[in-house]
């Protein structure tokens, strides 16, 4: 196999060298250790011994040429040997990798700090920030109440249980409750709490993203709530509890089986909408601090007893603020059970990233016409809102259809549980 | 509860104890070793006939003779050079320079061969020498007596480095130290050398080396540091505890090798700790501490980690000393600061 | 009052052996035909080995090397009067004689191709490796000598040093510690004349540089350094003196630096080409086969197989020196103390993904 003889370093950190002369040429027999060319370096102008002996195959560089430390000089090998076939491991002369050097006018391997960045971030110590990480509480939305506006352990632990901050020890605005004087007449200043704040993002965004469309319809529940009576005696001589929403949840579900997409979310990177093949569905608990939702996870393999039991333990948890963050994600669709506080329908906002979410309104006693007469039924509007943007008006429509015509029928819903 | 007392039950349990200082206590290392082993010898300026001008080789002389204990010419490259050949070549010369100040002629010798012979060789030829330095601030002395210079020593990869407190750690540490098969730099703290006496075992003992001791414990800040500092940190830990402070004091007792456990679990039950040292600041050994205890107990600490030290200037003549060398009230200033962080 | 003299002393120069090859015979050692030839034969597998050694730098394969050429009278003779128990402490031009004390030709080249393993030599092998730092060598020369005389044993020890290091601080140190303690030392100057680009007049006032040894009140002399014969006879002189107690001797050995300081230089840039050519005149390789010839202990044919088993023999060094497999990737960690302390293992385990023997 041919051998390549690369120019080395010569005398101690030199890079470059200028070839004087030739002392062989192509297809010369060389001996080794016989000299074969000499170059010129910063330091001295050197021979260059050959390191093995053989046939002078080719000469890569001419008289006067310059070159680098690891230029190929010469190859060696065979008589008739072709110059092409080459030992890759050159002898012993492995010279390191040298990185070159950045080209003149490239940018900086690192950006230069964010200065504006800096001023918006948040002070915590480092204990502190992991703290934060592993409670899922994003710093940026806690109001420090430490030295110089640092955030403490007791900051994060409160913004992870949702509840509102304290009264700052060195306040930053003016304490709850203070008159104060505008132009146009007296004022009263109250601190917005963590959980308002984040409410007010979270619908602000989804009323932003989604194209909210809200399709009303509204079912005959007379049935429903018989049965729901029936059930509600036997369940709470037993010790439980009952209500009327664990039927809409198992509605919901049968009909989301139906249409997926509306138990989904859309990954737009992708290109792809996410139709979810489990059912947690979020139930809204209102709180006197605010809106939250808890999750009951996987739905659809929960009888209503326990959906019932479990709705009623999130829905106190949640006022107590002693849910988990676990408790308040993953979910796949809402419900908003609104009746229980009047009005006829409304138009509910999207639990983002769902891409829908179900409203149940007050159920009233109302006449009706059923077979040409009058009759006095409990009747009651659902409503759901869903992104126009991926579920169109008709399989709003649909949806809801199924959905009414399970809660009016309830032996429906049972043979579809 | 002194140092002396916690390990005197391990070591002495007959209980025959005398008080001795610093300096006596290094005395006696030295002749017990030197009883035990004759290939140990003493070398350096003044070291025989003298007794060492702090009298730390007193009368050894009269015992083991001018063979061994070698009164030097002046020349402290060749103490240093000489031992390396001793050391290589079967001896434990034990070779004190006089003042840590005058160690720079022996630099060379130190750092390109002391520290580096058994890695040069692989080591077919070690080097078990120590070299014994009064070290530090506060006698008044001359320009150049006052020098802490472990710094150089500790990023001068070949060295152990070790300094007492203490009479008890001095004489279990140079035993130690002697006995040890590689290069030690001993440190001795001049000026506590006569400061104290504390009731120490008469009999042989060691104590071991890359191990540090809590001579008082606490729970609410740590203070890290060694030799003559140590002291003033228990004088601070007395006076703050009169604050409702409970100060913990970690004695390293030796640089290299760190014992970093013992002071990474006193910081992570504090969450606050002080170094102290003599040394000037910048790029003394307390930035050593600092980044080793960010980087292994960053997630336990309530403020970061503050250095007393010397200041970034050259160790002032007698009269300025006392503003120089870091003081009880700077360590507590320094306390109080990690706590209000 | 007139002054009195208070001390006064005279340096002498010892020569044997001139460059055409006769001899004083009376002051020739009785060293016999095989030893002498012996030397001859030392000699030039000492030249070979630095030609062949300058080349390999030249192909990348060694790492800068410091040539002997010119000096190889100096290494065979002071190594012929050595007993085996006496101890070498190099500098760094000494590659002849620390093969011939002992140290493997190959952990030579290996040394200078920048393998550790090139400094640890065999057991019983009474070589100190290669100090870099110039002159620091000369105190570890003393306090070898000093450490044979307390543990009794019946040994000298020889350093080395060029005529650069005797301004070095540690070289005056030395000497006057091997004075006052009375050493068994005997320090060897090769004198080549040149401290890479610095002659000797600019080194030092002294006319020579053995009389420096006044100064420490221990005897010095200066020999021809390119007379084997000279330094052969001033060596045992001095070790055998050494040996019975007498204390240390400075022996100035003048020579001259035929090749370049190292690989590194160009000493065509700050000397003239006629005095090189003059030295080589000189060459000391060249007087002692003139000698044996003259002796009839030598010819054409002795020389030409004397040549090609020496090539053969640095051939064989190369080979085994680039024969050794990498070292472990946890050596640069091991070596530092006697026990890996826990922050090198931790480096170590950083450093070799955990993979170090």
């Amino acid at each position: 196999m041919a051998f390549v003889f690369n120019f080395p370093d010569v005398g101690e950190g030199i890079h470059e060298g200028r070839v004087v002369e030739w002392l062989v040429g192509e297809g010369d027999t060389v001996a080794e250790d016989q000299a074969l060319v000499k170059v010129e370096t910063d330091k001295a102008v050197v021979e260059l011994p050959s390191p093995k002996a053989g046939s002078v195959l080719r000469l890569h560089v001419g008289s006067d040429a310059d070159i680098e430390v690891g230029d190929p000089l010469v190859t060696i090998g065979e008589p008739g040997e072709s110059a092409d076939d080459v030992a890759q491991k050159s002898a012993r002369a492995e010279l390191t990798e040298v990185p070159a050097p950045p080209a003149p006018g490239s940018p900086p391997s690192e950006a230069a700090p964010d200065a504006s960045k800096a001023d918006r971030r948040p002070l915590a110590t480092p204990k502190t920030r992991a703290m934060a990480r592993r409670l899922g509480v994003d710093l940026a939305t806690v109001t420090g109440t430490g030295s110089n506006g640092r955030i403490t352990d007791d900051d994060v632990q409160r913004a992870a249980d949702g509840a509102s901050a304290p009264a700052p020890s060195r306040p930053t605005s003016a304490p709850i409750g203070v008159a104060d004087s505008t132009a146009d007449g007296e004022v009263e200043r109250v601190p917005l709490s963590h959980l308002r704040k984040v409410i007010a993002g979270a619908m602000r965004e989804s009323k932003q993203t989604a194209a909210h469309v809200t399709h009303v319809d509204e079912a005959d529940v007379t049935e429903l709530y018989s049965q729901y009576r029936a059930v509600k005696e036997s369940v709470e001589a037993d010790g439980g509890r009952f209500t009327l929403l664990p039927f809409f949840v198992k509605a919901l579900v049968t009909v989301l089986k139906r249409y997926p997409m509306f138990n989904a979310s859309i990954d737009e990177d992708r290109g792809e909408m996410v139709l979810k093949r489990y059912y947690n569905i979020g139930i809204a608990v209102d709180t006197p601090e605010g809106l939250i939702v808890p999750v009951i996870r996987n739905a659809d393999r929960k009888d209503m007893i326990e959906l019932s039991d479990e709705i009623a333990d999130l829905a106190a948890r949640a006022r107590r603020r002693e849910l988990d963050l676990d408790e308040l994600r993953g979910g796949t669709c809402t419900v908003t059970n609104i009746g229980p506080l009047g009005g006829v329908f409304a138009t509910p906002i999207i639990n983002q990233p769902e891409l829908a979410i179900v409203g149940l309104h007050k159920i009233q006693d109302r006449p009706v016409v059923r077979d040409g007469e009058i009759v006095v039924r409990k009747m009651m509007y659902l409503s759901v809102s869903f992104d126009h943007r991926w579920i169109d008006g008709a399989d709003g429509a649909r949806f809801m259809s199924d959905l009414v015509e399970l809660v009016s029928t309830p032996g429906l819903l049972m043979a579809r549980l | 509860m002194s140092t002396a007392e916690i390990h005197a039950v391990e070591t002495d349990p007959a209980g025959a104890t005398e008080k001795l200082t610093i300096a006596q206590a290094v005395r006696d290392a030295m002749r017990d070793e030197m009883r035990r082993d004759a290939s140990v010898v003493i070398l350096g300026e003044d070291v025989g006939v003298d007794g060492g001008v702090f009298r730390a080789t007193d009368g050894l002389i009269d015992e083991f003779g001018a063979e061994r204990v070698i009164d030097t010419p002046l020349a402290e490259s060749a103490i240093i050079g000489m031992s390396v050949g001793m050391a290589a070549t079967g001896m434990r010369p034990v070779a004190e320079i006089q003042f840590m100040g005058f160690v720079y002629p022996a630099v060379n010798q130190l750092l390109a061969h002391a520290a580096r012979l058994r890695n040069r060789t692989r080591g077919v030829l070690t080097v078990p020498m120590v070299v014994r330095m009064p070290y530090g601030g506060g006698i008044h002395p001359p320009e150049h007596h006052s020098e802490s210079y472990e710094s150089l020593f500790l990023n001068s990869p070949g060295f152990k480095v070790v300094v007492p407190s203490n009479p008890y750690d001095a004489k279990g540490l140079l035993a130690a130290a002697i006995r040890d098969p590689d290069p030690v730099l001993f440190m001795e703290p001049k000026r506590i050398y006569r400061a104290f006496r504390d009731e120490i075992p008469t009999e042989p003992f060691t104590v071991p080396l890359g191990v540090a001791s809590v001579p008082h414990a606490g729970d609410d800040v740590t203070l890290i540091s060694w030799g003559a500092m140590v002291r003033v940190c228990l004088d601070t830990a007395d006076m703050l505890a009169r604050e409702d402070v409970s100060v913990e004091v970690v004695d390293l007792r030796t640089l290299n090798p760190l014992d970093r456990s013992t002071m990474l679990a006193s910081v992570t039950k504090t969450g606050r700790a002080v170094v102290v040292h003599e040394a000037p600041r910048t790029g003394g050994f307390g930035a050593e501490i600092a980044a080793l205890i960010a980087e292994h107990a960053l997630l336990h600490l309530e403020a970061p980690v503050k250095r007393v030290a010397g200041y970034d200037v050259v160790f002032p003549l007698a009269k300025n000393e006392k503003r120089y060398l870091p003081t009880r009230d700077r360590i507590a200033t320094a306390v109080r600061e990690t706590l209000e962080f | 009052m007139p002054k009195t003299q208070v001390y006064h002393a005279v340096t002498e120069r010892l020569e044997i052996l001139g460059p055409d090859g006769t001899v004083d015979k009376d002051l020739l050692p009785e060293l016999g035909e095989e030893r002498v030839r012996s030397m001859y034969l030392d000699m030039i597998r000492m030249r070979a080995m630095d030609d062949k050694a300058l080349k390999l730098q030249r192909q990348g394969r060694m790492g800068t090397w410091p040539p002997i050429k010119g000096q190889e009278a100096i290494q065979a003779g002071v190594a012929q009067a050595m007993a085996d128990d006496d101890w070498l402490i190099p500098a760094f031009r000494e590659h002849g004689i620390m093969w011939l004390r002992g140290v493997p030709a190959h952990l030579i080249y290996a040394y200078w191709a920048g393998d550790e393993r090139g400094s640890a030599f065999p057991e019983g092998v009474r070589v100190f490796p290669v100090a870099v730092p110039v002159g620091s060598q000369w105190q570890h020369g003393t306090g070898v000598g000093l450490s044979l005389k307390l543990r009794g044993e019946d040994a000298v020890a020889v350093t080395f040093g060029g005529d650069g290091s005797t301004s070095e601080g540690d070289f005056h140190e030395a000497m006057n510690c091997a004075g006052v303690f009375r050493t068994p030392c005997v320090f060897v100057i090769q004198n080549n004349q040149w401290a890479i680009s610095v002659p000797l007049h600019q080194q030092t006032a002294s006319e020579t540089l053995a009389q420096k040894a006044h100064a420490y009140g221990i005897p010095g002399v200066q020999v021809d350094g390119n007379d084997v014969f000279a330094v052969y006879s001033a060596a045992a002189e001095a070790i055998d003196n050494a040996r019975r107690g007498g204390g240390p001797t400075l022996i100035e050995a003048v020579t001259y630096r035929l090749g370049d300081h190292t690989t590194a230089d160009d000493a065509s840039r700050y000397r003239e080409d006629e005095e090189v050519e003059a030295w080589a005149e000189r060459d000391p390789i060249v007087r002692l086969r003139s000698f044996l010839e003259q002796r009839g202990w030598w010819d054409a044919d002795r020389e030409q197989a004397a040549q090609s088993e020496a090539q053969t023999w640095v051939d064989r060094m190369v080979a085994e020196a680039e024969a050794m497999p990498p070292q472990d990737a946890g050596d640069i960690f091991t070596h530092m103390y006697a026990e890996l302390p826990p922050n090198l293992a931790e480096q170590m385990a950083e450093a070799t993904g955990g993979e170090s023997s």
